[in-house]
């Protein structure tokens, strides 16, 4: 299968202008940007950093997985967690970011018909990208946790956009109560590859699915960047393999590769 | 070739330059692979990261912070070691086409020693090395080589006898003065200072109520430290013959300008590449833009001319 999907395309850093800037709930948005030039095509959990442009403080930008990329344009969902994203989120259409990405290696495509997308909360934007890129060709299924109450809004964005999602929160009052890895865990079986994208906590529970014959388990993790590219150490990580950057041998990696062997029956 | 005209040509403490902007260490890849479009324009050579004698995993936790309008960045030197980097990671990082700045950390003056033996053993062409003093000299209890004369002056000397190439010194900005330490440099032989490295810095984590960092104390870079750099560039140039090259903070072409003109004979840019991999054709075009204004036909013209 040839989708283009987990090849790497360069990273560039390119000025775009932002084009919306919807509220999806009370603490999340969703952004499309348009692009001054076009950046190679990106994979579903490739991301890019985002910031306001000529803005030195905040000085950084935040690493977004796209989670819809064409040539010149690319949308993002995030949650407002700090500095960098509140300003972010308080940007109107027509104003000016930079953006460097797409980075690091996305999710490769799948090697089986059967794939399962495990998200906690805004862990499913990488996972909107892959859905429609994926297409007719792979029996998809994707489970989603939040925390309850007020999630509402997102949930029913994420319903609309992934039609069939499975809904877990903490409190029971969407979807089922529980929590999304036990649930995945009812429907994974030989076949199914797992694709998981949340807490890392979740992402480690997520190495259960081998018990149940699940073959291939691949997880997007998050660290603190500071280049993106490979060059500063920043988002260093020890595997059981040694050293590795999340930003260039990541953000998505075998389980295996970061948690080491899963226990077996 | 360098998109840039000659005026931009220089030589720094040895080292011949395209142009006067320096990729410093520790904020690139090594591998020209991983850098982005364009991002090599107008680079006139690129520092190493730190290199040790031994490989370093390096500082477990949290290793950047941003603060405002800089970073803090505590990442613990981690590298593969000079073997690795002399047998695999040159090759690649000579194909970027720019003269190699080799970065240095010791503990010991023996680690130093050891670690200048093994590049000199490297069959592709070192430019300079660079002497990070900035790493702590485990013999004297952990302080750092740069803040003390008697340190300095040891790690200097015994780098200049163990090597007989171009010796650059990236001096810490934390030396109790920068000019005296910048003039010892060159005493012991030094073809160049390097102003300068990091500040300490450190933040703490009010939900914990812990230092954010392990390691509690962490480099700070970025704009917010620019005009303690260029005080400090100011300081050095005031106090040596041998070249200058300021580094700290430089995050806007203009910074660069008032660099040289402090008495910086090259910059070398850091921090800013995070938000901005074409900062140096950026530096290039406005350093171009001011000699023709000024009618100088040679970026040597503007070096300390704010000092007249
Ligand atoms: C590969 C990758 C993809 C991501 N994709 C998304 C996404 O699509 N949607 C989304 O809502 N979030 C995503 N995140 C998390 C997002 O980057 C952080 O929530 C965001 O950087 C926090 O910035 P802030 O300004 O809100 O927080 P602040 O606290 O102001 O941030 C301060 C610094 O900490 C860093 N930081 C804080 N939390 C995180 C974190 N969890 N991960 C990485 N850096 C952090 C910031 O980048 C910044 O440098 C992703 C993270 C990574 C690594
Ligand atoms: C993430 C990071 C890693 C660094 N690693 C090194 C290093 O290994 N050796 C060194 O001499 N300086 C290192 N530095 C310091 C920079 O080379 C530079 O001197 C400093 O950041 C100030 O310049 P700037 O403000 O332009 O970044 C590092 C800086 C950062 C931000
Ligand atoms: S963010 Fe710089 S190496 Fe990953």
């Amino acid at each position: 299968m040839d989708s283009g999907m987990g090849k790497p395309g360069s990273p560039a850093d390119r000025k775009g202008s932002l084009v919306f800037s919807r509220k999806v709930g009370e603490n999340c948005r969703h952004i499309a940007v348009e692009l001054s030039e076009a950046t190679a095509p990106s994979a579903p959990g490739q991301f890019f950093l985002v910031r306001e442009w000529g803005v030195f403080d905040p000085l950084l930008g935040r690493p977004l997985a796209s989670t819809v990329s064409g040539n010149c344009r690319l949308e993002f969902l995030f949650q407002v967690t700090g500095r960098g994203t509140s300003r972010l989120a308080s940007l109107t259409p027509g104003a000016a970011l930079e953006l460097r990405g797409p980075c690091g290696n996305g999710f490769p495509a799948p090697v089986g018909e059967k794939l399962l997308l495990v998200a906690g909360t805004l862990g499913i934007a990488p996972f909107l990208g892959a859905v429609s890129a994926l297409g007719e060709k792979v029996d998809v299924t994707a489970v989603l946790g939040v925390p309850g109450r007020g999630w509402e809004p997102f949930t029913e964005w994420c319903e609309d956009k992934i039609p069939g999602i499975r809904l877990n929160s903490d409190d029971g009052s969407l979807g089922r109560r529980g929590d999304p890895v036990e649930d995945s865990l009812t429907l994974v079986g030989p076949g199914r590859e797992l694709w998981g994208c949340g807490p890392e906590a979740m992402l480690r529970e997520l190495g259960r699915a081998y018990e149940k014959g699940c073959e291939k388990v691949l997880v997007s993790l998050e660290r603190r960047m500071g280049c993106g590219i490979g060059g500063c150490l920043s988002c260093s990580i020890t595997t059981p393999s040694g050293m590795k950057r999340v930003c260039v041998d990541g953000p998505v990696f075998d389980w295996r590769e970061v948690f080491g062997e899963p226990l077996r029956n | 070739m360098s998109p840039f005209g000659t005026s931009l040509r220089t030589e720094v403490g040895g080292v011949d330059l395209d142009t006067p902007v320096i990729v410093a260490s520790g904020v690139w890849p090594m591998d020209p692979a991983l850098w982005p479009e364009g991002s090599l324009d107008g680079v006139g050579a690129v520092c190493s990261k730190g290199l040790t004698l031994k490989p370093r995993d390096g500082n477990p936790g949290c290793r950047i912070v941003e603060t405002y309008s800089g970073v803090l960045n505590s990442i613990g030197l981690q590298n593969s070691g000079v073997d690795h980097f002399v047998a695999q990671e040159l090759s690649a990082f000579s194909f970027a086409g720019r003269p190699i700045i080799v970065n240095i950390a010791f503990e010991t003056l023996d680690d130093l020693v050891e670690t200048v033996e093994v590049l000199k053993g490297s069959a592709l062409k070192i430019s300079a090395l660079e002497l990070n003093v900035s790493c702590p000299n485990v013999t004297r209890g952990g302080m750092t080589w740069g803040i003390h004369p008697e340190s300095l002056e040891s790690a200097v000397t015994a780098a200049r006898r163990a090597w007989n190439g171009i010796l650059w010194v990236k001096l810490s900005p934390q030396a109790p003065s920068v000019g005296e330490f910048a003039e010892l440099s060159q005493g012991c032989g030094a073809e160049a200072v390097v102003v300068g490295n990091t500040w300490l810095g450190m933040a703490i984590d009010n939900e914990r109520e812990r230092p954010f960092f392990e390691n509690v104390f962490a480099g700070l870079s970025g704009p917010a430290v620019f005009p303690l750099a260029l005080r400090a560039v100011w300081e050095a140039a005031g106090a040596v013959e041998i070249p200058v090259i300021g580094c700290g903070g430089i995050s806007r072409p203009q910074d660069a300008l008032s660099m040289i003109l402090a008495g910086a004979s090259a910059v070398e840019v850091g921090t800013a590449l995070f938000v901005d991999s074409r900062l140096p054709a950026s530096i290039c075009r406005e350093l171009e833009r001011h000699l023709r204004e000024k009618g100088l036909s040679s970026v040597g013209d503007l070096v300390g001319r704010a000092r007249r």
